[in-house]
């Protein structure tokens, strides 16, 4: 084997210095520094260990030389990256030369999810008004999510909440409406709560329909308690929610926990009532935005209260489905891509 | 429900604009969103129903409510026959095997029926339901269904062997081919309508092929009865047939309707050339009498929150069918309709007073309430969590509940996953039993979509099997952290993710929540790579882990490492007391600080470091933390260079010197005995 040009080896080396100080002058931190280190220093890798290698075909004549060369190199750039190391430990320091109008540092923080920010903002509205916040498990049995809220067995009711099950007894809470009772089997009235959380549907997603949602339920019962106080709860939570000009409507509606029961829409905020063509609330000027009703004597049975004493009313409502309308989202999904472009901003709400 | 105006008018007088009805059909709670004009002039209403309400499911019922609503009556309905001088039992006999499964049972002969095109009144009414019109004794018995909201079956006579009638259970083993073309493989719960031999309909739910109605039908048997709604929804979900029969059935059918139901299809068949056997077979053991309910004007006062007048009660519930008679003071007995299957309470009337009386002449109260309850405190410090994480530029982010059984087998969290039963899509076929799945699937969408710095976190329940009987449900708490941790600087560049960041933003963020420090101890983990990971602890039980996530396993999701992550069982911890919050004096005598930097053997690690010194319970000492290290190639081999920052105060006085030096030397003699450091140069003391 031939033993390599000693000048061509002097060459190479004094490449490698020239770009030594473009090299530092590039490093920013210290995992730049390491990587850097690695790049010449890496007992497997590094450019200099390489070269060490290289010196083993030297001819014995040439390698003292070659050596002395590259010993030069190493302690060079040993120095460098000790000085640079000391370098990025010191701040940089805003001299008489530092540009001013160079931008601010851009800080980041983190954000909240969309639904959590309207799920709270929800939440407050009734806390202020003196509700307490309750929650309950995801997977459910069919007394709590049908039977009890007076769904009986083999009831076509039970057709409007696609379920799914686990296996006969267990499903995924189809609403927030089981806690009711979960509440309700455990204190006495007076009873005053809402019930945020997930929920389950048989569903294949699509812009407007999704396995799983949020909710939020509430709950009042105590004695003297009127649809009059439904609707005027109902009315000012909607109020505070979207503007005090809003116009809100109940009409009658079907479901098995409560009698009566009632729809509740508000105005058509995209079109103002207005668009006979309104791709929104589809020329109604309406869109439905809660059921409601008051606690089906039935269920009251069920929990061992005694609705010749007490009466109570309760309501349903889809987060998503309030925030897709009050922002014109279009897709339901966008809540659970979790793209950070879309979900920080809602922080600047 | 589709409603043809001009069907309604046969009904009852309609005369208001479309608007004005729609509108206040929707404040009785019958709302329709959907309407189409036919070229003829009529309009067809597509009127939302509810599923205890099988009355609405004709142009009859609508038309009730339309009366009560208008105040203009119910036409009277006339079914015209020509008779024949036969009666019906002797041209077929009927029998009722199962009453339990069918109450009641009524039927008519009509023979010599000339089977033709409808005429085009009954076409357009098909038409109007959006069916196509098949052959007038067909279409006859479609438009006594959409008419009265009663299901009626035409059978062809001469295919009932006997001829007799059957209503039974099935037998073990009998089969029938029904008029969709296929074979029903029926059971004993199910009830069929038999003849002589065998099965010619499956009761309330569709007909047999056979025996159905064919253009060289001549003798038609018509079927009118009330079969059990529970009975009715089993079979159809059985068989996976929907009808517009069993659609009615499984609701409850007017058990009062049947006879003028089967008399109406009768009148029909008449007027294509047949004529009636003489009376209606009627079999109907148990004759059922009216509910009979006890409505008071207090009670639906004090339910609605506003008092309806007595005579507007009464008007109302007498337009609906009911019978009303005044009893005790302020009080009626209310008589149900046989129609009315969902009234059974007096809720239910005063919903019925509620809905014609308008909820918006309801006031709108907010009552006074008394005094806020406490919120639940693991909500708040839920709350104060999530706000740390933000602090420290974590995203919140909220995935689905389910995940995809192959990928999270790849997970192995060892938790058996609880499975669905009917899930909406083999992806989602299980529960998730860890949040690090979704989280990957965040970081892929976020990747592809040109977000490079994703540091996210969810708050949310993780489900497993526990044993082979009990579930669980367990609020977890997961971050993922990759890429770039903050924007580009001109400044500085941002520093990349990694392990100590992540560890760092745990610590703190759960240090809000004033629980005992956590533990740390190596782990092994499918999920992270080898010598990656840490257990977590707290007071020696294990809540979750942490490490480097495989980069196999980014790859799976499709995401690019590095990421690191961790996992921590948040329901367990929450339900640990936290430390109470006290105030503490700001110290009024200065500190010492005093640093050290020396070399230590790289296999001690810092836990082992910080534990022997808070052993030493070393006077003084308030604080201590590293502040550098150093693992480059100028180290002895094998060493690594720790500088270490200790704290010293007397809060009493201020520290002397000397004193400071003793707790100094105290800790190195405790650290060159444990871990036989080696000062460096120039390293203090």
């Amino acid at each position: 084997m031939p033993s390599p040009d000693l000048e061509k080896f002097r060459i190479a080396i004094d490449a490698h210095r020239a770009k030594l100080a473009d090299a530092c002058a590039a490093v920013r931190d210290a995992a730049g520094l390491e990587e850097l280190r690695n790049r010449y220093l890496s007992r497997k890798r590094g450019f200099v260990t390489l070269l060490f290698e290289d010196l083993k075909k030297f001819e014995a004549a040439d390698k003292p030389a070659a050596g002395q060369l590259l010993n030069l190199l190493k302690t060079e750039i040993q120095e460098k990256l000790a000085a640079l190391e000391e370098s990025l430990r010191t701040p940089a320091a805003g001299g008489p030369g530092v540009d001013l109008t160079l931008p601010g540092e851009r800080l980041t923080w983190g954000a909240a999810h969309p639904l959590r920010i309207f799920q709270r903002e929800i939440e407050s509205i009734f806390q202020e008004m003196g509700f307490g916040i309750e929650d309950g498990p995801e997977i459910e049995t069919d007394y709590y999510n049908f039977e009890a809220l007076n769904f009986p067995p083999n009831h076509p009711a039970r057709d409007d909440w696609d379920t799914l099950y686990i296996n006969d007894n267990l499903l995924l809470r189809t609403h927030t409406s089981p806690v009711q009772i979960r509440i309700m089997e455990k204190h006495k009235p007076p009873i005053r709560i809402i019930i945020p959380g997930k929920v389950y549907r048989r569903e294949t997603p699509d812009p407007t329909h999704a396995a799983m949602f949020f909710q939020v339920e509430g709950l009042v019962v105590d004695r003297n308690v009127t649809f009059a106080h439904l609707k005027g709860t109902l009315e000012y939570f909607l109020k505070r929610l979207f503007g005090d000009k809003l116009k809100t409507r109940f009409r009658p509606s079907f479901f098995p926990f409560t009698e009566p029961s009632a729809e509740v829409d508000i105005e058509c905020l995209a079109c103002g009532q207005k668009d006979p063509a309104c791709r929104v609330c589809g020329g109604t000027g309406w869109k439905e935005i809660l059921g409601s009703g008051m606690v089906d004597p039935q269920v009251f049975k069920n929990v061992n209260i005694d609705p010749e004493q007490y009466s109570g009313w309760a309501f349903g409502l889809g987060v998503e489905r309030t925030a897709m309308f009050a922002y014109g989202i279009p897709d339901i999904r966008y809540f659970y891509e979790n793209d950070l472009r879309f979900t920080r901003q809602f922080h600047l709400k | 429900m589709k409603i043809s105006l001009n069907w309604l008018r046969e009904y009852v007088d309609i005369e208001m604009p479309r608007n004005e009805l729609l509108d206040r059909l929707t404040m009785i709670g019958l709302i329709c969103e959907k309407w189409t004009e036919t070229p003829d002039g009529d309009t067809v209403f597509d009127i939302e129903t509810y599923a205890n309400r099988p009355d609405t499911l004709g142009h009859l019922g609508i038309a009730r409510e339309i009366s009560a609503m208008t105040g203009f009556p119910l036409k009277e309905r006339i079914h015209p026959v020509v008779e024949l001088p036969i009666p019906t039992s002797e041209i077929v006999e009927v029998q009722v095997l199962d009453e339990d499964l069918c109450p009641r049972y009524t039927g008519f002969v009509v023979k010599g029926v000339k089977i033709g095109p409808s005429p085009e009144n009954l076409r357009k009414k098909i038409e109007a339901m959006g069916l196509k019109p098949i052959n007038n004794v067909v279409d006859a018995s479609n438009a006594v269904l959409f008419a009265t909201g009663q299901p009626i079956h035409m059978f062809d006579l001469e295919k009932v062997a006997g001829p007799r009638v059957v209503v039974r259970r099935a037998k073990k083993g009998e089969a029938l081919r029904t008029l969709d073309g296929k074979n029903a493989a029926l059971g004993p719960d199910m009830l069929v309508i038999a003849d002589e031999k065998r099965p010619v309909a499956v009761a309330g739910v569709i007909g047999g092929e056979e025996s159905g109605i064919t253009e060289a039908t001549r003798d038609v048997f018509i079927e009118s009865a009330v079969f059990d709604p529970a009975s009715i929804r089993r079979t159809r979900k059985a068989l996976e047939i929907q009808t517009d029969a069993c659609y009615r059935f499984e609701r409850g059918a007017d058990i009062g309707f049947a006879p003028e139901a089967a008399a109406m299809a009768a009148s029909l068949l008449c007027s294509f050339g047949g004529r009636v056997s003489k009376g209606l077979v009627d079999i109907y053991p148990k004759p059922r009498k009216a509910k009979e309910l006890v409505l008071r004007s207090l009670r639906t006062a004090d339910l609605l929150g506003v008092a309806v007048p007595d005579a507007f009660i009464e008007k109302t519930l007498v337009a609906l069918g009911f019978s009303v008679k005044p009893s005790a003071q302020g009080s009626w007995r209310v008589l149900v309709p046989s129609f009315r299957v969902d009234i059974e309470r007096e809720a239910d009337l005063i919903e019925e007073i509620a809905r014609f009386f308008g909820y918006d002449r309801i006031p709108a109260v907010v009552a006074s309430l008394g005094i806020l309850d406490p919120v639940a405190s693991d909500r708040l410090q839920i709350g104060r969590l999530s706000q740390q994480f933000f602090h420290f530029g974590f995203d919140e982010v909220v995935n689905a509940s389910f995940a995809d059984p192959d990928k999270e087998t790849v997970l192995g969290t060892g938790r058996r996953p609880v499975t669905l039963r009917n899930p909406f899509s083999v992806h989602a076929a299980i529960l998730r039993t860890t949040l690090l799945g979704g989280l990957l699937v965040n970081l892929r969408h976020n990747q592809n979509h040109g977000t490079e710095a994703v540091h996210i976190f969810e708050i949310g329940e993780v489900f497993s099997w526990a044993d082979e009987s009990r579930h669980v449900e367990e609020l977890t708490l997961g971050l993922l952290s990759a890429g770039p941790l903050g924007l580009p600087q001109w400044s500085r560049p941002p520093a990349a993710a990694n392990f100590h960041h992540l560890k760092g933003s745990l610590e703190s963020a759960l240090g809000a929540l004033r629980y005992a420090m956590l533990v740390y101890e190596p782990a092994e983990h499918p999920s992270f790579e080898e010598g990656s990971a840490l257990a977590v602890l707290y007071k020696g039980e294990r809540i979750g882990i942490m490490g480097r996530v495989r980069d196999a396993i980014c790859e799976t999701y499709g995401a690019a490492g590095p990421a690191f992550a961790v996992e921590i069982a948040l329901g367990v911890l929450l339900e640990k007391k936290a430390g109470t919050f006290a105030y503490e004096p700001s110290p009024k005598v200065p500190a010492v600080v005093r640093d050290l930097s020396f070399f230590v053997a790289r296999d001690v690690s810092y836990q082992d470091i910080k534990s022997a010194v808070e052993r030493a319970a070393v006077k003084f000492l308030e604080s201590f933390d590293v502040i550098d290290r150093y693992a480059g190639p100028n180290n002895p081999p094998g060493q690594t260079s720790l500088s270490m920052r200790f704290v010293y105060r007397n809060p009493q006085a201020t520290l002397l010197a000397e004193e400071a030096d003793k707790s100094e030397q105290k800790i190195l003699k405790t650290l060159k005995a444990a871990f036989k450091i080696e000062l460096r140069k120039g390293g203090g003391a």
